[in-house]
């Protein structure tokens, strides 16, 4: 008894263990896996996130004139695993440390993220497609003597072809 | 006043699903011959989520996640041993650096379970204040999985392949910050525990299992290590890089309530022996195997979960949704042997009998 005296003792001098929230901010550790949240910019709809996604809170769905696609998180089904931040290939779903998601009942359905996502249409055919964010372009022909800025607004098969004719105006300048 | 004759009177008593010293639903009928306990009868069923179903309707990666959700105090435990039996399947090799982290958000874990566990038995004999004492050092391993990993008790950490995280200098610095802080306060709370009268009397020759019997119902985990059977699945099947660590199998003579919360707490003081280990010999490599194909087939792999040996079984049919999962929980077989334990106890140690064995329901009903 005598010893456990002792660490009640430290403890009272110690003060409270708890944070004072809300009248103070609570201590969030960056890595804190909260609120997710999507860049539009980087998402290329592979649909990855969706197809990881354990809670299914991740929509991917075209519009009917093909222009573009939906893309909602539903902040209410999605479990906060990280697994779509983990797969995504452009790193567009992020998580934020936001841990705030209460909400009025009557809020329940405006408890989602959502955005229209446009298609591009390819320079060469008029294809829908969705443009390779520069960043992993740049990453992906580092080694490669193309034009970056163009060939990203292809779709794989005019890149084909681009490449198919590049490969051969190389091949008549060069016999060898 | 006329003083009625003391007559020893059979009854039979219901405990449970909800009662105030269990933390989950679990039912006992209780036969009662006067304070004393002479038969039990166990029902189980109330958390049953059907998640062996549910596994078999998802896809390997959210299975993950679903089998992190089977209990939240072992859950780091299901989603690895279940990665270890797909990769057993697949043939995948997991580098060193993902198994050196897998080892640690395991041993994490394993502390911060050992604590919680360590502290309900304090709650359940009334000493409330020692209850929030060793809550609020279990604290420092929560702030640790939360800075970490990102969640008080979700860590993540595992996928198929590897593992999801990794950990920098400066977060290194931290966990070694928080070890050094849990460490004094476990061997503080260890003494109290091995010394302080009140605990002792409540606890000492309370639901006590011999080591015939401990093997004749195949119990696991603390359970069998306080009644002196050396089982330890990180020592006899050693997986991941366990072979390659300095630790020991604890293990306890008294074979009662004591020597189990005594065989916890100095498990975690092994536990934090073990991260120490890691974090100062991170290997370098690979995280993982990204997106990896699992052909058809069966395997299983088994690990030391805070309670016991954990089994995981597989079968696949090349399809990326398993056609059966099936796991054994070590609560499974560890409270069958309650019928032993409580066998002409008093009625007031049912809870501390049954939080002896630290009992995860929701593992065991998943």
């Amino acid at each position: 008894m005598f010893k456990f005296l002792k660490v009640l003792v430290k403890n009272i001098l110690q003060g409270p263990a708890t944070e004072a929230f809300p009248l103070q901010p609570a201590k969030t550790p960056d890595r804190f896996r909260g609120r997710v949240t999507l860049n539009p910019d980087l998402c290329v709809g592979c649909g990855i996130c969706s197809h990881v996604c354990s809670g299914d809170a991740i929509r991917i769905i075209p519009n009917e004139e093909k222009t573009g696609y939906h893309y909602t998180v539903w902040y209410n089904s999605c479990c906060l695993c990280g697994s779509c931040t983990y797969y995504c290939p452009t790193k567009a779903i992020t998580m934020t440390n936001n841990w705030h998601n209460s909400h009025k009942q009557d809020d329940k359905f405006k408890m989602a993220e959502h955005h229209f996502i446009p298609y591009l249409k390819c320079d060469g055919c008029g294809a829908p497609i969705r443009l390779l964010p520069p960043h992993l372009a740049t990453r992906i022909y580092a080694h490669s003597p193309v034009d970056i800025e163009k060939i990203i607004r292809l779709c794989p098969s005019c890149r084909q072809i681009a490449t198919a004719e590049r490969q051969g105006e190389l091949n008549e300048s060069n016999p060898e | 006043m006329e003083t009625k004759q003391h007559e020893t009177k059979s009854f039979s008593l219901p405990l449970g699903p909800i009662h105030v010293a269990l933390e989950e639903p679990m039912y006992f009928k209780l036969e009662l011959e006067g304070e004393r306990v002479k038969h039990v009868d166990i029902t189980s069923g109330h958390v049953h989520r059907g998640m062996e179903l549910l596994a078999t309707k998802r896809n390997f990666f959210q299975n993950v996640v679903l089998t992190e959700r089977v209990c939240s105090l072992c859950s780091n435990s299901h989603p690895l041993t279940y990665c270890l039996a797909v990769e057993n399947l697949a043939g995948i090799q997991v580098s060193p650096k993902a198994q050196a982290l897998r080892v640690l958000a395991e041993e994490i874990k394993r502390t911060a379970s050992h604590l919680f566990n360590v502290a309900i038995l304090a709650h359940i004999i009334g000493y409330k204040s020692l209850f929030m004492h060793v809550m609020e050092v279990r604290e420092i391993m929560q702030d640790v999985k939360e800075t970490v990993y990102g969640n008080r008790m979700d860590l993540a950490a595992n996928c198929i392949g590897g593992v999801k995280y990794s950990v920098n200098l400066e977060l290194i610095e931290f966990i070694e910050k928080s070890l050094v802080r849990t460490e004094k306060h476990i061997k503080e709370i260890i003494d109290i525990y091995a010394t302080d009268k009140m605990i002792l009397r409540r606890t000492t020759n309370v639901g006590r299992i011999s080591a015939e019997d401990v093997i004749k119902y195949g119990l696991v985990g603390p359970v069998a290590r306080g009644s002196n059977v050396r089982i330890d699945t990180r020592k006899t099947a050693p997986y991941l890089i366990y072979d390659q660590l300095d630790f020991d199998m604890i293990t306890e003579t008294g074979c009662d309530v004591h020597s189990r919360a005594m065989v916890r707490l100095r498990e975690t003081l092994e536990s934090i022996k073990i991260i120490k280990q890691i974090i100062r010999n991170i290997p370098e490599g690979e995280l993982n195997t990204l997106l990896p194909h699992i052909p058809a087939g069966e395997a299983m792999a088994r690990s030391e979960a805070p309670r016991g040996e954990l089994f995981y079984y597989v079968r696949t049919d090349g399809t990326d949704m398993p056609l059966r999962l099936k796991w054994r929980v070590p609560s499974y077989m560890n409270w069958d042997a309650l019928e032993v334990m409580m066998k002409d106890c008093e009625v007031a140690d049912v809870s501390l009998i049954v939080n002896s064995i630290d009992p995860c329901v929701s593992c065991t009903e998943r």
